[in-house]
């Protein structure tokens, strides 16, 4: 009989047979360690190139990271703050995701208090608040201290945070005392803008201009609409850098591929695109085809590895061949519907995108939308986003219109079901 | 006794027991049979109350002369159980009387009646405790003076005390009786719930109906079935079609009874009940049902004229003005002109003083169909006396009660519509608020909330899209999104259309070109589902000068060529030279950007 020690040796030795010590691909750059980060960051060398050139300057900037969900906004954040850490030991940057139901100013105010283990009057902040501080300066005290601020993510969201009543003064005082230890000033990151209601979003923008413009660098990610839009029109002038963060093209996406797998790979760490080996357990072909259907998303592209490795690694396969990728994107596609977990209107709209091959402001018809119980297309972009996030849809770059078309993932086996009658 | 005969002419028996007690005040006179004398006087009194024929105001007038003549005798010191009976039909009399002022009639029928509980304790006397209390519910309920809602609790409050004597065991009739009277008075009640408070009114009335059956007490019966009708038809909870349904089969019931011959008086009332019920009727054919409506209500005038029930036929104008400003068939300005006659013979008699939450009623009825004329003839004069009576009605009109609702909310339509030709932006500022107020007073469970529901989204955009324009960008553009969310599943794809209109509007003015093309885009694909040309044309033309702002000149060309195509064909010449302002500007932008590839 096959004890559960057997089929977790199995397992292991299944994801060895590929070369591989693990599975290297994740969704989440939050759970990185800054090291790994380090090593499959790939691509952006004009965002980081312009984002480093305001840091050469001791002005404060404020400066937001937008681009469409998925796009390796958080990534590209996390491997900011890294560098900054690794050039200017004396400034303290910090980085937290935005809480639900949390202005921007106590949302800071968290940040920093919890990179200053040290500070007793951040603790006590922090205690008021609610949030727990020893066990964050246990975690903190076993990290490299490299990676400490990683600890700094609230990783649930809907604590009962009992807000300051004063987050703005409070935040000023902290930052005064932040400075006297770390001259270089300090970087606040705010993530996950995107993940609330635009019109939230609006008004927490609006209410925190003043804290904007207060003493520390502030890095923000947000989604392209919704918040910027009416936002950067309206408040020109309280951005200093607006970094869009577009699709990968090809080669680049290629790169992160062999960056990635050289990571977990056991016997050779090749980089070099030109040696076929750089890509095992793929082949050159099936490398390429793998980055065209990541369609230079990093964060599809992760969710796609890691279901094309683990399809691979059921298999008993020992390279990617042509059939076991399309059977790993096969199963992509029946995992990432799935996941998603779509509400019956959400389906529908899905269904619809799949008959239509894309759907557009400019050419739905009033007869699609009445198909999937709208109007308006503004309501059906909500869902089309949500299918965006969802990696079920992407956005196209078209000209004058906002288009979405499905990923081009080949059908699952449920697939030709829903559409049976299509 | 003859007064309580049911079989036979009702009217005739009356015209009998009258004659009857005539002839016995010739035998037992007051010095000889003083008891005797009183009695029959009260009895007089109480014949002539009831009364059919003559006149009914003076009629009314006879009964409380004998009441009077009674209380000579019966005085407190000697008699005090008969002076308490027949003060208590004294107050009664005065509860109905017809001459002399509404207002202070009520007010004597109330003092009379605390007057008599002053003798007629509930230790002493509980039965007679528990008339009094009920007559005093009854009199509380029409009470014009002090605060209505006030009132109707207090109403509400001596039926409950009554109901504590009058057991169901120990006295049904009686237990029925107030039970019915409870059931008007939540009915009418404005405190609690609404919905709930008409539950409580028809559970009341079905009980009341277990002991009034048709064959124990027919006149009982028909009055609580006609009772029940009016309950169904303002009951909010269950569906409107089938309780309109109800409501009508109740009524027939009560006809059934109330014949024209027997009881003119109350068939007369059910006929006005049933006529609104079917104004309102969901079910049938509705100009058919509009054209029955009519006709209950012209029957029912035969009997309720001015003279004899002024209180009543002044209703039942107000109830034909509605019918009338609803009418499907005839010419359309011909009915709106009788509509507003109708409801000014019903305001002869409810003025504000004597009849303030009739007054109130009728006013803003009145206010509607002038609004109707309004649109109907473009008239300025006619919306504004539908403003002025607007406010004035809600002046008056007790808060929270339906009749405050239906104002704020047609006051809230008058004033945006006076801001189609003032463009004055504190009109929809008021418009708004008047529809807020509506909607925080109306029950959730309502069936007009969605009406008001609808129209405070539809004003929003209007006011949204203003304020932007006005640079209050922030709070413009929130009461423009608030009001697409809503519009969206609302039953009116054009106030959908123009809020998407309007939103992209707005985000045009904000420069920001994606939003505003897709709600242009989404404006103008509904306008053209809906066929609405003017709207076609408004988004084009906003959707080409987003298009060009943008840089995509020749997409912004097509878009602008056609609207100004439409604009032409609409006869809007100014609107048309607007777009070709920058459909020549953006072609000269065209022009440039070819010769510089070129070169």
């Amino acid at each position: 009989m096959t004890t559960a020690d057997d089929i977790f040796d199995q397992s292991s030795s299944n994801i060895q047979r590929l070369g591989l010590k693990e599975i290297p691909f994740t969704e989440s750059p939050i759970d990185l360690r800054s090291e790994t980060l380090q090593r499959i960051f790939t691509g952006r060398q004009n965002e980081l190139r312009q984002m480093f050139n305001l840091f050469q300057s001791r002005e404060r900037r404020r400066i937001l990271v937008y681009g469409r969900l998925g796009i390796g906004k958080s990534a590209f954040l996390l491997e900011v703050l890294s560098v900054l850490r690794r050039k200017r030991p004396k400034m303290l940057t910090t980085y937290i995701s935005l809480p639900a139901n949390l202005d921007l100013a106590t949302t800071a105010l968290i940040a920093v208090a919890r990179a200053m283990p040290d500070d007793n009057w951040a603790q006590s902040q922090l205690y008021q608040m609610g949030i727990p501080t020893e066990q964050a300066l246990k975690e903190r005290s076993t990290k490299a201290s490299a990676n400490m601020v990683f600890g700094a993510e609230l990783s649930e969201k809907d604590l009962p945070i009992t807000k300051p009543q004063y987050p703005t003064v409070s935040l000023e005082t902290l930052l005064e005392r932040a400075q006297e230890k770390y001259p270089e000033g300090v970087v606040i990151a705010i993530d996950d803008l995107d993940k609330q209601n635009p019109s939230v979003v609006r008004q927490l923008m609006h209410d925190a201009q003043g804290m904007l413009k207060g003493r520390a660098w502030f890095l923000l990610t947000g989604h392209p609409m919704g918040m910027t839009g009416d936002l950067l029109t309206s408040e020109r002038g309280l951005f200093d850098l607006q970094l869009k963060l577009e699709e990968l093209d090809l080669p680049t996406t290629y790169q992160m591929l062999i960056n990635y797998l050289s990571s977990a790979r056991i016997n050779n760490n090749c980089t070099d695109p030109k040696d076929p080996r750089c890509v095992l357990p793929f082949l050159p072909e099936t490398a390429k085809r793998f980055c065209e259907v990541s369609l230079g998303k990093p964060r599809l592209f992760n969710r796609l590895g890691n279901t094309v490795l683990s399809t691979a690694a059921d298999l008993q396969a020992k390279v990617i061949t042509p059939d076991v990728l399309e059977q790993g994107l096969r199963a992509a596609a029946l995992t990432l519907h799935q996941q998603a977990a779509l509400t019956v209107q959400e389906e529908r709209v899905r269904v619809l995108l799949l008959q239509r091959g894309t759907l557009s402001d400019d050419t739905i018809t009033m007869d699609d939308l009445e198909q999937i119980g709208f109007r308006s297309f503004s309501d059906a972009y909500l869902i089309l986003e949500r299918l965006e996030e969802a990696d079920l849809a992407h956005q196209l770059n078209q000209d004058a219109a906002k288009a979405f078309a499905p990923i081009p993932l080949p059908p699952s086996d449920d697939e030709f079901l829903s559409l049976g009658g299509s | 006794m003859n007064s309580d005969r049911i079989r036979g002419d009702r009217a005739e028996n009356l015209e009998q027991s009258i004659a009857a007690y005539e002839l016995a005040l010739q035998v037992y006179t007051r010095e000889a049979f003083p008891e005797d004398w009183a009695r029959t006087q009260n009895n007089l009194g109480i014949a002539y109350r009831n009364r059919i024929r003559g006149d009914r105001a003076e009629n009314l007038e006879q009964s409380i002369a004998a009441y009077e003549l009674s209380l000579q005798v019966r005085t407190r010191e000697a008699f005090p159980e008969d002076w308490a009976e027949t003060q208590n039909n004294l107050g009664i009399a005065h509860n109905h009387r017809i001459q002399g002022d509404r207002a202070e009639n009520l007010e004597q029928s109330i003092a009379v009646y605390e007057l008599a509980l002053q003798v007629c304790t509930r230790e002493a006397f509980p039965e007679d405790w528990a008339g009094l209390q009920n007559n005093l519910g009854n009199a509380y309920s029409d009470r014009i003076q002090g605060d209505r809602a006030e009132n109707l609790e207090q109403s509400i409050a001596a039926y409950e005390l009554a109901l504590q004597v009058r057991t169901r065991e120990a006295f049904p009739a009686d237990w029925a009786m107030t039970q019915n009277n409870l059931g008007t008075a939540y009915s009418d009640r404005i405190r609690g719930d609404r919905a709930e408070n008409l539950e409580q009114s028809i559970a009341a009335y079905e009980l009341a109906l277990q002991v009034r059956t048709r064959e124990a007490f027919p006149a009982d019966w028909a009055m609580t079935q006609n009772n029940l009708g009016t309950a169904y038809s303002d009951r909010i909870r269950g569906d409107r079609a089938e309780n309109l349904e109800q409501s009508i089969a109740a009524y027939e019931l009560a006809l059934q009874v109330r014949t024209r011959e027997a009881f003119p008086e109350k068939w007369a009332g059910t006929q006005n009940n049933l006529g609104s019920a079917y104004s309102g009727r969901i079910r049938g054919d509705r100009a058919e049902n509009l054209e029955q409506s009519i006709a209950a209500y012209e029957l029912a005038l035969q009997v309720r004229t001015r003279e004899a029930f002024p209180e009543q036929w002044a209703m039942t104008q107000n109830n034909l003005g509605n019918a009338y400003s609803d009418r499907i068939r005839g010419d359309r300005a011909e009915n709106l002109e009788q509509s507003i006659a109708a409801y000014e013979l019903a305001l002869q008699v409810r003025t504000r003083e004597a009849f303030p939450e009739d007054w109130a009623m009728s006013q803003g009825n009145l206010a509607a169909v002038l609004m109707q004329r309004a649109s109907l003839t473009e008239s300025d004069t006619d919306l504004e006396t539908a403003i002025a009576l607007l406010k004035a009605a809600l002046d008056v009109a007790a808060p929270n009660s339906p009749n405050f609702i239906n104002s704020q909310y047609r006051l809230g339509i008058a004033l945006s519509r006076r801001y189609e030709h003032s463009q004055n932006s504190s009109d929809l500022e008021q418009a708004l608020q008047a529809y807020k107020i509506a909607l925080d007073a109306i029950s959730p469970e309502h069936y007009d909330r969605k009406q008001i529901w609808q129209a405070l989204p539809t004003t929003q955009s209007i006011l949204g899209s203003r304020l932007v324009r006005e640079g209050k960008w922030q709070e413009g553009l929130q009461l423009l999104l608030n009001s697409v969310r809503q519009l969206s599943t609302g039953d009116d794809p054009l106030a959908h259309a123009n809020a998407l209109f309007q939103t992209g509007r707005a985000h045009e003015t904000l420069s920001d070109w994606d939003n505003a093309r897709l709600y242009y885009r989404d404006a103008l694909r509904l306008y053209d589902h809906l066929k609405n040309e003017l709207g076609i044309a408004k988004s084009r033309a906003g959707l080409g000068s987003v298009l060009v702002s943008q840089g995509y000149l020749e997409k912004g060309l097509a878009e602008l060529d056609k609207a100004r195509e439409s604009y032409h064909q609409l006869q809007q010449p100014d609107k048309a030279a607007e777009v070709d302002i920058i459909y020549q500007a953006a072609q000269r932008a065209m022009e440039r950007q070819t010769t510089e590839a070129y070169v």
